[in-house]
């Protein structure tokens, strides 16, 4: 795996922008950037209206994920790109879902739509016509996504990586800093976790460093054992969809899960192991 | 840590999908340390750019696109705390804000 099965830069975008077989998707934190503007013919994914079930706390099933692909345009065959705000960090998300769901070629805009914006690159606000395709979605791929009983057994045996911020994984604050504080019963974090906190692999522009600084930065600082398989975790699953991309597809590491429950499930679970404290 | 009195109306609905320029505060601060302030150019409002918070450390912690007024907030813990703003055109700016619960600080950057 090379960065550049994994993700495009700017000017990539910028010359394929129409190119029959490529698909830009945008998937923002703030659902409604796309509709003041968006790179030319893109379309737009709602990571939690389009990505959620309704009901139950899980994602849209196969079916679900099959139909959205469709209503989109996105055949199984198109190259995808993904981009968003905040250095990526739900267009990594949705990423996940799209290897979950078995769609083999898909990347991501390196350095998103901030990188884009701050480059005052063009930005639109028609919406593109895309004609319905049927798009087949295969069963999750079971090898990227952790349940909450691999991550209790995973505790002082494989490498947990908590990727919030350092208030959080001290139990100081229950939310990312710019959002109210809510959900999970007790603030902490899983004990044996290692606190990396997400945005620690990109740069100011929203690009990802180097593998070499990625490689230092998980290893020798915070002291992630290779050798192991890892469980990543956040909130409630995007941050932690990011440290999967970067630990996966950039530095390609084998076994990486994504425990999309995350702190506001194992917060809000009786009985389990809760750690205080800032990161040693 | 922190425990949460108030929180404002959007923010159940709005889960961890923050608006640009983050969720407003509609009915004082409540029981979170707030940071929201303005971005100027020129001394008119900047709607295209972002805003991080870094700790005192220097570390990173969140980030919010400009709302269409300029404007950004955010729910610290109280401490201390840099602003730092990244617009177009590599302009930049930074400012020191000291975050209380129960209060919100205020600020104004120019780029």
């Amino acid at each position: 795996m090379s960065r550049s099965d994994v993700l495009v830069d700017a000017d990539w975008v910028a010359e394929h922008l129409g190119d029959p077989g490529v698909v830009l998707v945008e998937v923002d934190e703030d659902t409604s950037a796309y509709d003041k503007g968006h790179i030319k013919g893109a379309v737009k994914i709602d990571w939690k209206k389009d990505l959620q079930d309704p009901v139950r706390r899980d994602f849209v099933d196969r079916e679900g994920f099959a139909k959205l692909l469709s209503e989109r345009g996105i055949s199984n065959d198109d190259t995808v790109i993904l981009y968003g705000g905040n250095n990526n960090w739900f267009a990594a998300y949705a990423y996940w879902y799209f290897k979950l769901y078995g769609h083999q070629n898909v990347k991501l805009l390196d350095g998103g739509r901030k990188k884009w914006e701050l480059e005052s690159r063009d930005m639109v606000t028609e919406v593109p016509h895309r004609e319905t395709t049927q798009y087949h979605a295969q069963d999750q791929d079971l090898a990227i996504r952790a349940f909450r009983d691999d991550v209790v057994a995973a505790i002082g045996v494989l490498n947990l990586v908590d990727v919030r911020s350092p208030d959080e994984f001290a139990g100081r604050l229950l939310a990312p800093a710019h959002l109210p504080q809510e959900q999970a019963q007790r603030g902490g974090h899983v004990p044996t976790a290692k606190n990396v906190p997400w945005s620690k692999a990109a740069q100011e522009d929203g690009t990802f460093k180097t593998d070499d600084d990625l490689r230092a930065l998980y290893g020798d600082e915070a002291g992630l054992d290779f050798g192991k398989d890892t469980i990543a975790y956040c909130r409630i699953g995007e941050r932690s969809a990011h440290t999967w991309f970067v630990l996966h597809e950039l530095l390609g590491q084998a076994n990486v899960k994504n425990y999309d429950g995350s702190w506001t499930e194992y917060g809000s679970l009786v009985g389990v192991p809760i750690e205080l404290g800032d990161g040693k | 840590m922190s425990t949460v009195e108030q929180v404002p109306e959007q923010a159940s609905a709005s889960g961890c999908g923050a608006p640009a320029g983050g969720i407003k505060v509609k009915d004082g601060p409540g029981g979170q340390a707030v940071v929201a302030g303005l971005v100027t150019k020129d001394g008119t409002p900047v709607s295209t750019g972002y805003v991080r918070l870094l700790n005192s450390d220097g570390e990173f912690v969140a980030e919010v696109p400009l709302g269409e007024d300029g404007g950004f907030t955010f729910y610290a813990a109280p401490g201390d705390w840099t602003v730092r703003v990244l617009a177009p055109g590599g302009l930049s700016a930074e400012q020191l804000v000291s975050a209380e619960t129960g209060k919100i600080a205020e600020l104004e950057l120019a780029v």
